[in-house]
């Protein structure tokens, strides 16, 4: 390993090579660890999210694909299926509508289909969330993945969460859908507002855990991925005039954590549920629901969300501002609480 | 062939007794082809079969109790009653089905790849009709398969229908194994109704595949002689072709005839073998329905770790 490095350095790491140094670390733990996609093993991914990874772990562990999604996508199933663990990456989660049988007809559901004797240990890592890249190149899609009953979903915002996350991801024998925003990916580690520090060594961050980044006493923010620090933006903002809201980040969808989310909302009395995914049918209708059947139907004073209004992401910048929720957008309808209340 | 037919047989019994539900796919005049694969299968090869499975998970080794418990989803069944007859799995023997048409080739190949970088020898056989050949997945896998040179046998059944599509009507070649010039593969063509001819045509696809020779796509010409799932009214196709497709092409009969002529058996010797598989297997049957259905309060057991048992 090379010379230790102090926290400072490591703040200008670039996301993906935080994430890359996770991959790496748990593919010197597991020789069962291989990794399939476009682009990934040459150029080490279109973000860097694989740099350096084929040419310590050879070109058998980390596979430059075809464009053939289906085909490698299956391929990873199998290769599960043969005792082996794969992470395929896809290169951009709106890219899966040509593989999502494998995802969810395969891998989700041939655990249970098996009757648990069939173990499904399989990474799909793709990039979503919406950067000006218009209707077919800024999806999240965590919601649509949700939907399907068979797949753990996760989506980190922080450093030390995708690292950890990750490690946890290739760890773990459930079938997990890994999704990475681009905009994340695109910044350096002293970007972020929170925990930017991702340690050197191996660590995870346990799946299915949200975690309380801001903590406040007049709403639940409850969110997940970039979202996460245009909320906690928003927070900031709003400090100064006297609103304070503490900000969850779910960190998956499924497993939903639905505990944290309701102790913080039954302390604050507010729940606003902000989501970069599709509205109906969504994350936000799912956990605002939870919440209430967890408290009771009466025990919020407000519960409010936040998502993309049902609308093919537009080219324009000015339109995609208009219906995906940024800072300014967040802090406008915490606003709108703070009034009703 | 003969137990592997009983073994259908019983499965039609099974689902007149309504111990099956869903459509139901048997194989029967497909038998030449399971048993031709079946000698040259080793039990760390792997297949991946489609949604008419059971002759090849039978040839597979797959245990012929626990499979048909699972046919008649039972929690004894080899997947507790929670895949049911398109969808058996068996780890042990590297066995696996999908009711997706054309998605058994990408599993196969990711088989494929794990035995090639772990060195076994071992071969993964992808199965998929004459429609399956024509999906993209088929291609895909056969693009990388072919590219990397993989121990892969890409076995088409290619009984001349997709449920009511002939063949013929929509393939732009005569055949599929032709198209494996494409994909730098081996290509072989054979009488799927002779089981003789399916056996020595297989065991040297396989071997090609171990020897590290690349993929290869397999084509095994035969009929099926029923719809294509039980209670297909069959509006396509004629009670009398059917009955000449039987009468012309059951594997068994061919087979049997090959024996009588060679002197090797007589009428009653043959008789004798499939009463004997039929007595078998309806005793297999009947201890199958005897075994208990899944607990519904366990319906949703076993789909995270989180909820597996030992
Ligand atoms: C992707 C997909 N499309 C359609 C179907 C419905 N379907 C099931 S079997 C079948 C025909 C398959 O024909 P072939 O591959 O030749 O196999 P055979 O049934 O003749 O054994 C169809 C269309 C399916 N299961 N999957």
């Amino acid at each position: 390993m090379s010379a230790i490095q102090r926290p400072g350095d490591r703040l200008s790491m670039p996301l993906p090579a935080t994430i890359a140094e996770a991959i790496g670390l748990e593919m010197e733990r597991d020789p069962s660890i291989l990794c399939i996609g476009e682009d990934i093993g040459r150029a080490g991914g279109v973000f860097g999210c694989t740099r350096g990874l084929q040419d310590r772990f050879g070109k058998d562990r980390v596979m430059d694909a075809p464009i053939a999604e289906m085909g490698f996508a299956g391929m990873g199933v199998g290769l599960a299926q043969a005792g082996m663990r794969p992470l395929v990456e896809i290169m951009f989660a709106d890219f899966i509508g040509v593989c999502l049988e494998q995802m969810y007809n395969a891998a989700a559901k041939i655990p249970y289909m098996s009757g648990g004797r069939q173990r499904m240990p399989i990474v799909f890592k793709t990039a979503g969330g919406c950067i000006g890249s218009a209707a077919q190149h800024s999806q999240c899609l965590w919601g649509l993945f949700a939907h399907l009953p068979g797949l753990k979903i996760v989506a980190p915002c922080s450093p030390y969460d995708h690292k950890g996350l990750m490690a946890a991801a290739l760890r773990c024998d459930d079938p997990i859908v890994f999704i990475e925003h681009k905009a994340l990916l695109l910044r350096k580690g002293r970007d972020f507002r929170h925990n930017p520090h991702a340690p050197s060594e191996a660590y995870t961050v346990p799946i299915g855990k949200a975690a309380v980044v801001r903590e406040g006493s007049d709403v639940t923010l409850a969110t997940l991925s970039a979202t996460v620090e245009h909320a906690l933006a928003a927070a900031d903002a709003l400090s100064g005039e006297g609103i304070s809201v503490e900000v969850v980040d779910l960190r998956s969808v499924v497993p939903l954590d639905t505990a944290t989310t309701a102790e913080s909302a039954a302390r604050t009395g507010r729940l606003l549920v902000v989501d970069e995914d599709y509205l109906s049918f969504g994350l936000s209708a799912e956990l605002s629901m939870r919440v209430l059947e967890r408290l009771g139907f009466s025990a919020l004073k407000q519960v409010e969300r936040l998502a993309v209004p049902d609308v093919p992401i537009p080219a324009a910048l000015a339109l995609e501002k208009a219906v995906v929720p940024g800072p300014d957008m967040i802090a406008e309808a915490l606003h709108k609480m703070a009034q009703g209340a | 062939m003969v137990s592997m037919r009983a073994f259908d047989e019983v499965c039609l019994d099974a689902l007149r007794r309504k111990a099956i539900h869903g459509e139901l796919h048997v194989g029967i005049g497909q038998e030449a082809i399971g048993a031709g694969m079946a000698e040259a299968l080793r039990t760390e090869d792997a297949v991946v079969s489609t949604h008419r499975n059971h002759y090849h998970g039978l040839a597979k080794g797959v245990d012929r109790m626990a499979f048909l418990a699972e046919i008649c989803e039972r929690e004894t069944g080899l997947c507790r009653g929670r895949g049911g007859h398109m969808h058996p799995f068996d780890p042990a023997n590297n066995f696996s089905a999908t009711g997706i048409v054309g998605a058994s080739l990408p599993v196969a190949l990711g088989y494929a790849h794990a035995f090639r970088i772990r060195d076994e020898g071992a071969v993964a056989v992808g199965v998929t009709g004459d429609g399956g050949s024509h999906t993209g997945a088929f291609h895909e896998a056969m693009v990388m398969a072919g590219a990397a040179r993989l121990p892969m046998v890409a076995l088409v059944e290619n009984n001349a229908l997709a449920i009511s599509v002939p063949f013929d009507d929509i393939s732009p070649t005569r055949t599929v194994a032709e198209r494996a010039l494409a994909y730098s593969a081996l290509g072989l063509h054979v009488n799927g109704t002779d089981v003789d001819k399916v056996a020595d045509s297989f065991a040297a696809a396989m071997e090609h595949a171990r020897s590290g020779r690349g993929p290869v796509i397999f084509e095994a010409t035969c009929h099926r002689f029923r719809g294509h799932f039980e209670g297909d009214p069959e509006e396509y196709r004629s009670r009398e072709e059917r009955q000449k497709l039987r009468d012309s092409f059951d594997p068994i009969t061919l087979y049997e005839g090959k024996l009588l002529e060679a002197g090797h058996s007589d009428d009653a010797a043959l008789k004798a073998v499939r009463a004997n598989e039929k007595a078998k297997m309806k005793a297999l049957l009947q201890d199958v329905l005897d075994m208990p259905s899944p607990d519904p309060s366990e319906a949703l057991q076993y789909r995270f770790v989180e909820e597996m048992t030992a």
